[in-house]
């Protein structure tokens, strides 16, 4: 007897693999059904070239319909651009359904699966999908649904469609009902997703109301809209060989030379003479594409592997930039000092990178001189709260000697104190781990390139701690002069023998020499503490012309 | 000027009267808004100096200057403090051990909260703030009733006879071959003592570095079949043991010999300290030092000609590891160890070097494990052959 075959939909199989993609617990749930919600919100905003503003609302309902899990609801509206109504079910109700898949630009989502498993875990715990409303500019009025989704179909079903008369004018509003465990603090907490995403994306505005708390809002700290760069086109020595004959037959009646160099970055003519002494034959690169054999494609591809090629662009990287990371980190509480590095984009793994870190110290932090620091990972702009320890960025930041730069750190560990280590990491395409991006895949390239981010904020702040520990150890001695002088004086008129009227005399001579020392102490520290300042004044300024010449120019309107 | 120089000539140590001096003098200097300090010979290496004439590490000229500063305002105040207890006990005539006046110290701090600031933590801080003073006025520790606790200089030998003159005059005498199997062991002023043979002319003494190591031979009948001194070094030798090797030494007349083991450690630490005295205590070496002192053994050649158990050391191992670096360094810098008439030693310091080997002092034991006496027989047979340097 033959097992009889059988086919799924992509809904069928996520939808019995939600661990895979961030629904493993209740406190994850939580905190990917919001990260879903909000990059969607962020992305959009930015898309549409619109200063984001996200209001946020989480509360615990009572109990949940599993064990040890509470019913959450979690409402995400933003001002973006709204989403068409004919859309609506694709977002929410159909895996893989994207309007970023595989362009290569360093948005936060990418596949198209995040919100829809999110759709699918209310549906499954609380049987109930999202309840969306959303309205663009040319809609006359807001549209309301419940989307679910048709997990034999893969496809999004609108529910209780309703127009409804909304108080902007564009923007989408989701609503979650599901089963999760709310966890404030920790790495896996709220409050941390929140404070990190606010962190890193300078020109959110956003509103916060967490069960019966007061409602919080962090203003955005730049008016400056985030210019994603263009995709770029694809680096050969990133595809392999059934990528390339893929992309190939696209090209179709394109000759393999302009296929080469138009879908392709850093091919050139002089790659494509290089190329023919690797194998390839002169007179293919006047054939069509389509017209190439799958041998010729295979040599064509492994010279092309071979060939001595520029590295790939770095312009398709976006940057948060240390002057907006100095002022976001401040948005966190009341910062001590803070350190801010951000790197040039880089080659790691023929992929383009950039880094940037900020190291903090918060006044009133809740960590003691023995605990371990905390550490924020950032991919993309989106925090990465899970699986800290075989993710690239700890592990970096492990490698690096802390100790060097004033920090104690216990062997191959996390620095310790009340210091929070923020890394971001931005890359059109970042290799995770798992497909719920909860960890950074580590490589020799991109570990090195981690390091030296965190070695240059790691210098900065070890010339701080130096000033520091410099000012704390004059106070020390001035406090020496007033302890130890009258002693010495006193002991001095004992074994002597000598009259009150000389130890008074010897006491005033004495605060006149050490008064002499105070004031050299206290002009060391004041010098001290000018040269500080300069230092930052001059740091402030050439952030400043560095966002200057940085700021994209206004263009026109595109139609 | 409240420094050293002015007491260089002073013929008898009138302690007080010189401690009055440098408080007076500054006294005076703040009166008169100067700043004043204090001037203290250099203990080290670099300030030292050795010929084989002289036997000992002398001083160079180089002083240390501390001057009264935010940064020695602490040190100053702390030594001035301590002066006034050492002036009190030789005023008194109380003797105190070094660890009694960090306590006594301690507890004055303490008690008196304006004296608070002056608290020491631990006796290492008392202990250099006494070397301090010691070093200022080139006096020894004991001239100013310190002494440390009692440590090694346990000494066997059935012909020795001890005459101590105690402080009301009278006077004790101790014969050693009447302690039966207990040692006789000297106190801080050994100086002060009379020996004589009870019988004859002491033929030879030996220190051994292990007082264990002693007491065996003792206890197999060293002493009784041969007219020596035994003395149980143990370990870097105390102030005391080598006042009383001095005393031995100059009283006695006989040939000394030192017994260890051959390693960096014992060739650079214990045997040049306890021959020519150590950098660190330089104003004194001319009386804690026993320059006619020989290494008897072990010597690098015994380990052929007995068959000794040597083993290898691991440099890795910080200890064996700072002991081979200090070797390197001495070769270079140690005055004691340039010297060419200690070239053989010095010879012994690279062969260890180069061989990072070592062994114990105790491997004679096991020459012959069935014979007890085999330790002495190699002993004196090294002694009459002249197997020493």
């Amino acid at each position: 007897m033959t097992t009889r075959i059988t086919t799924s939909s992509t809904a069928e199989y996520f939808s019995k693999n939600l661990q895979q993609v961030g629904f493993s617990s209740g406190t994850k749930a939580v905190l990917t059904t919001l990260k879903e919600a909000v990059d969607n919100s962020l992305d959009a905003c930015e898309d549409a070239k619109i200063l984001p503003e996200i209001a946020i609302e989480i509360e615990k309902m009572g109990p949940g319909t599993q064990k040890n899990m509470d019913l959450v609801r979690i409402k995400v509206t933003d001002n973006g651009p709204g989403i068409h109504t004919d859309d609506l079910s694709k977002v929410y109700g159909e895996y893989l359904a994207s309007s970023k898949f595989g362009r290569g630009r360093c948005s936060r989502g990418q596949q198209g699966i995040g919100i829809s498993a999110a759709t699918t875990w209310a549906q499954l715990t609380a049987a109930k999908g999202v309840k969306v409303v959303s309205k663009t500019a040319r809609m006359p009025k807001a549209i309301e649904a419940l989307i679910e989704v048709d997990i034999k179909k893969n496809k999004g079903v609108l529910k209780n469609q309703k127009k409804i008369t909304w108080d902007r004018k564009n923007g989408t509003s989701v609503e979650f009902f599901f089963d999760g465990r709310l966890q404030l603090n920790g790495d896996g907490g709220v409050l941390t997703y929140l404070n990190g995403t606010s962190l890193v994306n300078p020109h959110l505005k956003l509103i916060y109301k967490i069960n019966d708390d007061k409602k919080i809002s962090l203003e955005r700290v730049s008016e400056t809209l985030i210019q994603i760069p263009p995709a770029v086109l694809p680096h050969p020595h990133t595809m392999k060989l059934g990528e390339f004959i893929s992309h190939a037959s696209l090209f179709g009646k394109t000759p393999l030379d302009s296929f080469l160099k138009k879908g392709f970055s850093r091919v050139s003519d002089v790659s494509l003479k290089s190329m023919t002494k690797l194998g390839v034959k002169k007179s293919w690169f006047k054939n069509p594409t389509q017209k190439l054999s799958q041998t010729e494609l295979k040599t064509t591809y492994k010279a092309l592997q071979e060939a001595e090629l520029m590295a790939p662009s770095t312009r398709s990287v976006l940057k948060i930039g240390e002057e907006a990371l100095s002022k976001s980190i401040q948005r966190l509480g009341e910062v001590d000092f803070f350190s801010v590095v951000s790197r040039k984009p880089r080659i790691c793994d023929a992929k383009p990178v950039c880094v940037e870190v900020a190291v903090a110290r918060f006044l009133n932090s809740s960590k003691g001189a023995d605990d371990p620091v905390t550490v924020l990972r950032f991919a993309n702009r989106v925090p990465l709260q899970f699986d800290k320890s075989g993710c690239a960025i700890a592990k970096a930041i492990e490698s690096v000697n802390w100790k060097s730069y004033g920090l104690n750190q216990p062997k191959k560990s996390l620095p310790q104190g009340p210091y929070i280590i923020a890394v971001s990491m931005v890359s059109p395409f970042i290799k995770f781990k798992n497909a719920s991006k909860e960890t950074i895949d580590t490589s020799e390239e991109l570990i090195e390139e981690l390091r030296f981010a965190l070695m240059q904020a790691g210098q900065r702040l070890s010339r701080y701690i130096k000033k520091e520990k410099r000012a704390e150890e004059y106070e020390k001695k001035l406090k020496h002069i007033e302890k130890f002088g009258p002693i010495l004086i006193e002991t001095l008129g004992r074994i002597t023998k000598a009259p009150k009227s000389r130890t008074d005399k010897a006491e005033k001579g004495l605060m006149k020499l050490l008064g002499r020392d105070t004031d050299t102490v206290l002009e060391k520290l004041k010098e001290a503490e000018a040269k500080q300042k300069r230092a930052e004044e001059k740091k402030k300024a050439r952030l400043e012309k560095s966002v200057n010449k940085t700021t994209p120019k206004k263009k026109g309107k595109k139609k | 000027m409240a420094g050293l120089g002015r007491y260089k000539n002073r013929k008898s140590k009138d302690i007080p009267k010189m401690s009055l001096e440098l408080c007076q003098k500054m006294l005076k200097d703040l009166e008169a808004s100067r700043r004043p300090y204090l001037e203290a010979t250099k203990c080290s290496l670099d300030n030292s100096f050795y010929t084989s004439k002289v036997g000992y590490l002398t001083p160079g000229e180089k002083k240390v200057k501390t001057e009264l500063n935010v940064s020695s305002v602490q040190k100053l105040s702390r030594a001035i403090f301590f002066l006034e207890i050492l002036l009190r006990n030789l005023e008194t005539g109380a003797v105190n051990t070094k660890r009694e006046l960090y306590y006594m110290a301690k507890g004055e701090c303490k008690a008196n909260p304006r004296l608070k600031p002056l608290d020491f933590n631990d006796q290492s801080e008392s202990d250099s703030v006494v070397d301090f003073i010691c070093e200022m006025m080139e006096l020894y520790r004991e001239e100013l009733n310190c002494f440390a606790n009692d440590r090694g200089g346990q000494t066997y030998s059935q012909n020795l006879v001890v005459t101590e003159t105690l402080e009301d005059g009278t006077k004790a005498v101790v014969d050693l071959s009447s302690l039966g199997t207990s040692p006789f062991q000297p106190k801080n002023k050994p100086q002060s003592f009379q020996l004589k043979a009870k019988k004859g002319k002491i033929k030879f003494c030996i220190v051994i570095e292990s007082e264990g190591t002693a007491n065996t031979l003792v206890a197999n009948g060293f002493t009784r079949r041969n007219n020596c001194i035994l003395l149980g070094a143990q370990g870097v030798p105390s102030n005391a043991v080598r006042g009383w090797c001095k005393t031995i030494e100059e009283q006695l007349d006989v040939p000394m010999y030192f017994w260890g083991d051959l390693d960096a450690y014992t060739i650079q630490n214990i045997y040049r300290t306890l021959k020519a005295g150590s950098a660190a205590s330089l104003i004194r070496n001319s009386n804690f030092s026993a320059p006619n002192v020989r290494f008897l053994g072990v010597l690098p050649t015994d380990i052929k000609k007995y068959d000794l158990a040597a083993y290898d050391v691991n440099p890795k191992e910080p200890s064996e590891g700072r002991s081979l670096k200090k070797a390197k360094d001495a070769l270079e810098n140690d005055p004691f160890f340039k010297d060419k008439k200690n070239k053989k030693l010095a010879n012994i310091l690279r062969w260890l070097i180069k061989e990072k080997m070592r062994c114990e002092q105790q491997a004679y034991f096991m020459v012959d494990p069935k014979d007890p006496l085999k330790p002495e027989k190699i002993i004196l047979d090294k002694i009459k052959r002249g197997e020493y340097i």
